[in-house]
């Protein structure tokens, strides 16, 4: 079974697997360019018309749903893994006991919150109607959030491969949506739609990058999106604490670069891939960022070369050298 | 205003706080410090509430990236952090119900409401529509609970028409009892027309509310009779009188940004948290201060900068210097403001701080009283307001006032009341506002604020000062006070513009 093939922005990226529950044993889930591939189970489609009639639906069959269903998901950006070292381990027991716990409902009791509401004689009451509208609409809110977290766990459960897999897939399905792009004039009735959490998914990933890059503090980086032409910009300015390095990337850095664990290779960061492949590809790569008022640095191509296994993080991470 | 930005900032400050905490993890699979976390999402939820509250960032949206938040942090841990999402929209979302004031919907000698009187019709508009103060009081026996009831004012507005009172007990009843003998009370009017009562307020020491007429009375009634157990019967007269003394509500624009708005509205806060604490923060110990007050003032500095992102506060405006002297001068430290402290702190704030550091009594005895006072407001930022009535009870004055939209149409104020009021009193002392409660019906919000400090019996007028994000309108009431052994508590009003008179 095959979901949501994509543009070829993984072609850096070898396939990779995982092994989930499914009945009562263990089925292999496979990601390969760009999909999500079930081997043990051929008809997918079969079994899902069977699990509409009321029969069970496979596990590796409800993940892949999943995985659908959270392709083009902006929260999975503020979730997800912002480099190897943030390796977010969730074991597959952690998704079992999320499914079978309650959420805990926003409380409907008076004054939890807010100015003091002066001294009570008697409890205060809703009429029934209301009370039982809102109790309606808090379980509801309370079930979607408790499948909301039980996704979130099993995307994760997959392991580190797969969670930068599905980074990469939704950064990939926002970067040319021109809806996510907000004119001056719209900015405050239409909002700003996708753009701000693709800066600070950018931002989140390219911090720690910056700072092995170049020895600058983290919070020192300045994200902005880049749109049009080229490949974006990259600016150091000021002294000691008013050191920022200002750096502008498209929002397809995040899928085609840092996804594919390209984002240092050399010494370089790396800002975009000019000839994509496994384990070899072109590159290319800034070896510093323009000095505040000086020209732009320009990147230069590098052949690169890939392994398995990047320094300090989980085993099917990818390391890039020159 | 750059909601863009402003939805950047708060994401982009969430990245270096999960970055914070991934750092501050212990290493091969260590237990993290929940206080860790919980900091960090006080943080988060400090700005969120502050980019809301100047609608720079709408609820849905703040609370999607704090979700997205508390998800990656309990992700990380490996704990489900979904009780800091509960806690932060119980406190944030406007639509959850937070009513506040008990009701009982029948209170007089009806069993239930009465006839349609002739004429009957509520006014077209929201906002009030007939204000007129009284100061009477009626003495009440019954159910072994002997009484007095003050009439602060009789308003008929677009939601109803109804008495404003205060009462006391001058004898113990039931405990939890009802504070007015049920079914006892009889009110008619000058046509014949008879009502039922039902009573809205807020209980305790300082009983004080609503007591609404129903069915809604004509709009030229000229007097009701009111009979309470036990005592005679009471003439209210309710008839406009134009001739009244009193000075025009002045309004003005302030040109504030929302942001300078708001922080103003944290000065406010406290200033009104510093009553409960000594008066002198000099006295109070290193490092050790009382915890509502560093609340506050914590992260205020996070506040600032996202309000500046967000496009809701100039890089330039004197306020974020303001709040930092305030915080100095109340000994707090570790708000984040980096604006250098101003000297041109505002006059209230100044008459305020100095109170609290006079560590004297108050000069003259806080006598429990009340004034009759109803005036009308000219709307402001969309809300219209009438002042109701002024009690004093065991050392608290008390605001009554009514808030509604202009029109009708609009969102109904509330829970929080929605402008700055401040006080100055003919002694030329200053006095913050802040709410005790808040009750509504279809049209309208009650809201009861009271005084800090409290004002003293000497006190001969007050200004009413409200403000909004872009205007406030001051009003100067003269007040006479009646108390519950003097039965000449006085009229006081205000002069308004013709086209704000009932």
């Amino acid at each position: 079974m095959t979901y949501l093939p994509n543009d070829p922005w993984y072609s850096c990226l070898p396939s990779c697997a995982a092994e989930v529950p499914c009945g009562t044993g263990r089925h292999e889930v496979r990601w390969e360019a760009g999909a999500l591939v079930l081997p043990e189970h051929p008809d997918t489609e079969g079994e899902l018309a069977l699990a509409a009639l009321g029969g069970e639906k496979a596990g590796c069959v409800a993940l892949a749903e999943i995985w659908q269903r959270h392709g083009d998901d902006l929260s999975i950006l503020a979730i997800g893994p912002r480099g190897p070292a943030d390796e977010i381990k969730v074991s597959w027991q952690d998704v079992d006991q999320a499914a079978q716990l309650a959420s805990p409902v926003a409380p409907l009791a008076h004054g939890t919150g807010g100015p003091p509401l002066g001294r009570l004689a008697s409890p205060p009451r809703l009429p029934p109607g209301l009370l039982a509208a809102r109790l309606r609409h808090s379980r509801e809110e309370s079930e979607s959030a408790r499948q909301r977290r039980t996704d979130m766990l099993s995307l994760l459960a997959l392991g580190y491969g797969f969670q930068v897999r599905l980074t990469g897939q939704v950064a990939a399905a926002h970067a040319d949506r021109p809806d996510d792009r907000v004119e001056p004039d719209d900015q405050v009735e239409g909002g700003a739609r996708g753009r701000p959490a693709l800066v600070a998914a950018i931002a989140g990933r390219l911090a720690p990058v910056a700072e092995e890059w170049l020895g600058i503090d983290p919070d020192q980086v300045i994200v902005s999106l880049h749109s049009g032409p080229g490949w974006g910009s990259a600016e150091l300015t000021g002294r000691g604490e008013e050191r920022r390095l200002r750096v502008s990337l498209p929002a397809g850095w995040l899928a085609s670069v840092w996804a594919c664990g390209l984002a240092l290779a050399g010494r370089h960061l790396v800002v975009a891939v000019e000839r994509p492949g496994w384990p070899d590809a072109r590159v290319l790569g800034l070896r510093a960022p323009a000095q505040a008022g000086a020209m732009g640095a320009e990147p230069g191509p590098l052949d690169v070369h890939a392994t398995l296994g990047a320094p300090g993080g989980p085993p099917d991470a990818p390391h890039w050298e020159v | 205003m750059d909601r863009e930005r402003a939805e950047t900032h708060l994401r982009v400050l969430a990245e270096a706080e999960l970055r914070a905490a991934i750092e501050a993890a212990p290493a091969s699979g260590g237990r993290w410090a929940a206080d860790r976390s919980d900091a960090s999402f006080a943080r988060m939820a400090r700005v969120a509430r502050a980019l809301t509250d100047v609608h720079a960032l709408d609820v849905e949206t703040a609370e999607a990236i704090l979700a997205g938040f508390a998800a990656a942090l309990g992700a990380r841990q490996r704990t489900d952090l979904g009780r800091l999402m509960v806690h932060y929209e119980s406190s944030l979302r406007k639509r959850l119900v937070r009513a506040p004031w008990f009701a009982w919907p029948s209170l007089g000698s009806q069993a239930g409401p009465g006839p349609e009187a002739p004429g009957s019709g509520r006014p077209d508009r929201g906002g009030p529509a007939r204000l007129v103060p009284l100061g009477l009081t009626a003495w009440y026996r019954g159910d072994g609970m002997d009484g007095e009831l003050h009439l602060l004012s009789y308003s008929r507005t677009a939601s109803g028409a109804r008495f404003t009172v205060a009462w006391r007990l001058s004898s113990s009843g039931s405990p939890g009892g009802h504070p007015l003998p049920a079914g006892l009370f009889g009110v008619t009017d000058d046509k014949g027309g008879w009502y039922s009562l039902s009573f809205t307020g807020c209980g305790g020491p300082d009983w004080a509310g609503e007591i609404r007429l129903r069915p809604d009375p004509p709009d030229d009634a000229r007097w009701f009779d009111l009979t309470p157990p036990g005592g005679p019967a009471l003439r209210v007269d309710v008839t406009p009188d134009s001739q009244r003394d009193g000075a025009c509500p002045q309004v003005r624009e302030t040109d504030l940004d929302p942001g300078e708005y708001l922080l103003n509205r944290t000065a406010e806060r406290l200033l009104i948290a510093a009553q409960d604490f000594r008066p002198d923060p000099r006295a109070w110990p290193a490092g050790l201060r009382p915890g509502p007050l560093t609340g506050i003032a914590s992260g205020l500095g996070d506040v600032v900068a996202a309000l500046e992102a967000a496009g809701a506060l100039s890089a330039v405006s004197p306020v974020p210097g303001r709040l930092a002297a305030l915080c100095a001068s109340l000994g707090l430290s570790g708000h984040g403001i980096t604006a250098p402290p101003a000297h041109d702190l505002p006059e209230p704030w100044l008459s305020l701080r100095a109170h609290y550091h006079r560590r004297k009594p108050e000069p003259v005895p806080v006598w429990d009283g009340f004034a009759a006072v109803a005036a009308a407001l000219p709307e402001l930022d969309g809300i219209s307001l009438a002042l109701l009535g002024l009690h004093t009870a065991e050392g608290r004055t008390v605001l009554h006032l009514r808030a509604s939209s202009p029109d009708g149409a609009g969102e109904l104020p509330g829970p929080d009341f929605p402008l700055s009021v401040w006080v100055r009193d003919s002694g030329g002392r200053w006095h913050a506002t802040q709410q005790d409660s808040w009750a509504h019906d279809d049209r309208e919000s009650a809201f009861a604020l009271h005084l800090v400090p409290p004002l003293t019996r000497s006190t001969a007028w007050i200004d009413l000062l409200a403000a909004g994000p872009s205007a406030e309108v001051s009003a100067r009431l003269p007040l006479r006070w009646g108390a519950g052994h003097d039965l000449s508590a006085e009229r006081s009003v205000v002069q308004l513009p013709a086209q704000l008179r009932g």
